[in-house]
């Protein structure tokens, strides 16, 4: 099956795409910079980036060990036990880099004792 | 009347000509904005981004296999890398169009995935309004799920800077356009890397920096009553219910943040910056009115 798209369609979708995005990006950042905010919103603000990290860690670590509930067992999970160590590391180091690595290293060695 | 629920307060000890009053209300004080930093937060910030560039490397090259293979000249996929810089988006769009999609819904497509940004440039707008409009914007254009946290997790140490944010963003890029021209170039002879779990990179990382951001109680239990959300999505669109896995994040987060601001009154726990070399101490401290 031939995959390939018209040149005119992708270039219409990298253009619009990135003007989506930086409009997305940049807007609410110089607009509301140059305001001062009432204080519930900054409140309500103050808890958005311990959400999206809750949110994120339940998407990429979480979502994907609950499509295997059933098959296999939740501590047998790769992804937990890597997300679990990168937490310790972060905990002892301080380190995003380190912290990373090491949960690489244990998400990539117990798939591969499990055979995943 | 105070409330006599603890309060966190924050400490400054002075280091230099650093003034900032500690009598303000909390939120005042965290609302700092950064400073421009110098050199060496550039540098700083391109050691901090490191972990993304290792994550976005790995799917940057999936990426450009991906394009390559839908009929992306090198430069078109560069050049849609280097201006959209948006992992899923980029994908849900290539995706849209392999399913005989066309411009528009592609690019609703990739809108939906990306409304977020609107969400995370909102919630760093307090802290930059010392920022010229010409930085400002290539800290925009590099904000990503990735470079939000970390920066964010970084104004907690009070070092943040305008200067270490664009050395995060930088290093992002380029690990984003590299990883894009190898996928595009090699990619029929090294595979899609992430069959490696190499790209488990990116979810480490969020662990690690949950772990940074939880730094007292109330946002230890938002953050999981955010996660606990998305699980619910998920189990939600799995017994039928029509919510696209693209909207659980920025509905989590919304969800979340409004339940804690309503449950948690007296919080003023948001990241600290200090305007300059002030080096801030976070007591938590039992208020008796």
């Amino acid at each position: 099956m031939d995959n390939t798209l018209s040149s005119t369609l992708i270039w219409m979708v990298i253009i619009g795409m990135g003007l989506t995005n930086f409009a997305f990006r940049f807007t609410p950042l110089a607009i509301l910079s140059r305001m001062d905010m009432p204080e519930p919103i900054m409140r309500w603000l103050s808890f958005i980036p311990i959400s999206v990290m809750g949110a994120l860690f339940a998407k990429t670590i979480l979502l994907p060990s609950l499509e295997y509930v059933g098959e296999v067992p939740l501590f047998a999970n790769p992804g937990i036990w890597g997300g679990i160590g990168a937490m310790i590391m972060f905990r002892l180091t301080k380190s995003f880099m380190i912290s990373s690595v090491f949960g690489v290293v244990v998400y990539v060695l117990l798939r591969f004792m499990l055979g995943m | 009347m105070v409330c006599a629920a603890a309060r966190l307060r924050a400490t400054i000890l002075p280091m230099s000509k650093s003034t900032i009053d500690t009598t303000l209300p909390a939120h005042e004080v965290i609302a700092a904005p950064v400073h421009d930093g110098t050199s060496a937060d550039f540098s700083r910030g391109m050691k901090l981004g490191m972990p993304i560039f290792l994550g976005y490397l790995p799917v940057g090259t999936a990426f450009g296999i991906l394009a390559n293979q839908y009929g992306f000249s090198l430069l078109a996929a560069l050049v849609c890398s280097g201006t959209a810089l948006a992992g899923a988006g980029q994908f849900i769009a290539l995706a849209t169009l392999a399913a005989g999609g066309n411009a528009v819904t592609a690019l609703i497509a990739c809108a939906v995935v990306n409304l977020r940004y609107v969400l995370f440039s909102a919630t760093l707008s307090p802290y930059v309004s010392s920022i010229r409009l010409g930085p400002l914007s290539w800290i925009a254009y590099t904000l990503t799920d990735e470079s939000f946290a970390i920066n964010t997790a970084d104004m907690r140490s009070g070092k943040c800077s305008a200067r270490s944010m664009a050395g995060v963003g930088l290093i992002a890029y380029i690990g984003w356009l590299l990883g894009t021209a190898l996928g595009w170039m090699f990619g029929t002879w090294i595979g899609d890397p992430t069959r490696f779990g190499i790209d488990f990179a990116m979810a480490a990382m969020f662990s690690a920096l949950f772990v940074a951001l939880a730094e007292n109680t109330k946002q230890v239990l938002c953050g999981i009553l955010a996660g606990t959300l998305v699980c619910g999505l998920w189990f939600a669109s799995r017994a039928g219910v029509a919510i696209d896995q693209n909207w659980f994040i920025i509905i989590a987060s919304l969800a979340a943040a409004t339940i804690a601001l309503f449950i948690f009154k007296d919080d003023a726990s948001a990241p600290v910056t200090s305007a300059q070399d002030a080096e801030i101490v976070l007591t938590e401290e039992e208020d008796r009115g």
